[in-house]
């Protein structure tokens, strides 16, 4: 790779548009919707974070983006344009597994170990290297070794390590080199940081931050933490029952949130100084086949505004200012 | 590597002292048999007109010790003579050294079950994997069906039914005797051409009948292996088909190490239904030769070679694990 190559790659950000996407789980009980006709666009160059309670179809929506879902969920509908490269769920087997890694990184949740046990870390560097025709594998370490001593590790003595050798907050910076060593153009991070202790997290999610400035990167942060979004995000899409509830720019978003369950996620968080008793916990739980079944809003089981339209059908997920959407029948009225 | 060298003399002197416990084993066992075999030899040797001076050599000579000695002086002579590699001399054939009687037998049993055993592990993990990456395709279900069902038979029933397709069915291949008595035994074509059809049968015996659990076992290992995250991790990071095949492998292949470098050991143990259907003078028909005639010098030699490669094999298997599982390494 030359030079003159990189610099072109970090001055065109990649951008994806996930057009009507839907997802489902085959299970003895019948089909479940992880993700029910989404239409969302990751801004090329911009921080989107996507959170929403576990089972929310935040990780599926993710895993969907690199056409990656794994059994016994499938891909019904939809498509995953990344600029660029085209619709990731139509180009070949082989073109997506270079897109993989190559353009798209993703670091898994901290609590998984997504290295392979009995290989070091450097030769899994080379063989990541060698599966995408990397052609100088010397100066593929050497970037590894320079990403690792930037997130703060022994380089050195990390790649002759074993996972094993490893604790778990190192882990998961070797996670995040895997996903940037390829110089990706867009970053994936699910659930990333949920395991690790407040300063490892803290100080992980600052070299995101930095690499995001300098590279121009495309980051998807997914989680169910209020805080990391705020701090990082500039949007932030809320997910409910594998469909979208809201989004907006950051700031917009948790100043003026629209849809009753972004206000419920906001008014659940415990604050650190004051009485946590003020934090007011969601009634109420996730939407289950039952829920699926029913014609009404998702939500409307849960939810303290609805009105008897909401019983009616699905609320239809529209802009309703500049960059702002929220699918809730009692915002469209309020207009 | 000074680690290393340090497991490796530990595990030397624990292999030592199980040896000694096995052997002491086997010698207090003989001795304390109902019946005293070696009292009844000697007195059965008087009788037959020996002196009573010759009578106590000869058994000294068949197990290691004199009769009438206390015991604890029986014990050391009998130690004594096994940390010389003398095993004493076999009862049913008289006068052979118990050693010459093993080390003629063990080539034959290497040679069925190593054979056996190698083929029947290449082709049962290789086919472990197939039946578990296409889990859920004919093919898949159909290599596992064949693995259930040649593990669910028998060694002896495979024997006699392979024995009556090829040799009596359809005349193919020979049966009975590890080679043809009239050729003469060395490096010519004839003789090894006979050798290996002769051991076809007996072989594909024992491959079949293993085949069934590795495939099993690979199968269920993968599977599981499957579902680890580092797998999925790895498509995620797209890296190739085959690499990813190799790191699954790698993985899943670690538990079947451990049985295989196992029944290395015990393979000296020999293939007593194979050996005897197949008229094969391995081990296992020693061994049971020596039980039916009450060889007692010989049977306690066998067990003897029997314990020793199995902790032989089992402090390799602990040995070579190390180097194959990093986690293990200290």
């Amino acid at each position: 790779m030359s030079v003159e190559n990189k610099v072109e790659d970090f001055s065109t950000p990649i951008g994806v548009h996930v057009r009507n996407l839907s997802v489902v789980y085959e299970t003895n009980q019948g089909q479940i919707p992880a993700v029910n006709h989404v239409d969302l666009d990751i801004a090329a160059g911009e921080i989107t974070g996507i959170i929403g309670e576990s089972g929310s179809g935040k990780s599926t929506l993710a895993m969907a983006l690199m056409n990656s879902v794994s059994k016994p969920g499938r891909i019904t509908n939809g498509s995953v344009i990344v600029d660029g490269i085209g619709d990731m769920l139509k180009i070949s087997n082989e073109r997506q597994r270079r897109v993989r890694g190559k353009q798209i990184g993703f670091v898994f949740q901290a609590a998984q170990n997504s290295l392979n046990p009995l290989s070091r870390i450097g030769h899994q560097v080379l063989d990541l290297g060698r599966s995408h025709q990397v052609g100088d594998l010397r100066s593929l370490l050497r970037h590894a070794r320079d990403l690792l001593i930037r997130l703060g590790m022994d380089a050195d003595r990390v790649l002759m390590s074993y996972q094993h050798e490893l604790s778990g907050g190192m882990r998961q910076r070797v996670g995040i080199m895997f996903a940037l060593v390829l110089d990706a153009r867009v970053v994936i991070l699910d659930e990333s940081t949920t395991a690790l202790d407040m300063l490892s997290q803290a100080s992980v999610l600052e070299i995101v931050r930095e690499l995001h400035q300098e590279r121009g990167l495309t980051i998807v942060l997914i989680t169910h933490d209020m805080g990391v979004v705020a701090d990082l995000a500039d949007r932030i899409v809320v997910m409910y029952g594998g469909e979208l509830a809201e989004e907006g720019p950051t700031e917009d978003l948790l100043r003026q949130p629209q849809h009753p369950y972004t206000r419920g996620l906001i008014r659940a968080i415990p604050r650190i100084s004051g009485n946590p008793d003020e934090a007011i916990a969601l009634n109420g739980s996730p939407p289950d086949l039952q829920t699926f079944a029913q014609s009404g809003c998702l939500f409307y089981d849960r939810c303290p505004d609805r009105i008897a339209e909401c019983q009616a059908g699905r609320p239809i997920y529209k802009e309703i200012s500049d960059g702002k959407k929220v699918a809730c029948y009692k915002v469209d009225r309020r207009d | 590597m000074k680690g290393v060298l340090i497991r490796l003399s530990q595990r030397v002197i624990w292999g030592v002292i199980m040896v000694f416990v096995t052997a002491s084993f086997t010698f207090f066992l003989v001795r304390m048999m109902p019946g005293n075999p070696v009292d009844a030899k000697y007195n059965q040797l008087v009788m037959q007109g020996l002196t009573p001076v010759q009578a106590m050599n000869k058994v000294r000579v068949m197990y290691g010790f004199i009769p009438h000695e206390p015991l604890w002086q029986q014990y050391i002579h009998y130690l004594n003579q096994i940390a010389h590699m003398n095993l004493g001399q076999s009862i049913s054939y008289e006068g052979v050294p118990v050693l010459h009687l093993i080390l003629t037998a063990a080539p034959w049993t290497i040679i069925l079950v190593l054979t056996g055993l190698v083929a029947s592990f290449i082709v049962g993990v290789l086919a472990g994997v197939i039946a578990a990456i296409k889990r859920s395709s004919p093919v898949g279900s159909a290599i596992s069906l064949s693995g259930s069902l040649l593990h669910g038979i028998p060694q002896f029933v495979m024997g006699l039914f392979l024995a009556y397709v090829f040799t009596t069915l359809w005349v193919l291949l020979p049966f009975g005797a590890p080679y043809n008595a009239e050729l003469t035994p060395g490096l010519n074509g004839p003789f090894i051409s006979s050798l290996i059809r002769h051991a076809i049968l007996p072989v594909a015996t024992y491959a079949l009948s293993s085949y069934g659990g590795w495939l099993l076992t690979m199968k269920s290992s993968v599977i599981t292996v499957l579902g680890d995250d580092f797998i999925l991790a790895a498509e995620v990071r797209g890296l190739k088909m085959g690499t990813r095949v190799r790191y699954i492998a790698h993985n899943a292949i670690l538990p079947l190490f451990t049985i295989f470098a196992l029944s290395i050991g015990f393979m000296l143990g020999g293939s007593l239904f194979i050996e005897n259907i197949f008229d094969y003078p391995g081990l296992g028909n020693l061994l049971l030769h020596a039980i039916n005639s009450r060889d007692y010098p010989l049977m306690s030699g066998a067990f003897l070679l029997i314990t020793v490669s199995v902790i032989l094999s089992n402090i390799a298997t602990d040995f070579l694990y190390s180097v194959v599982d990093p986690r293990i390494r200290r």
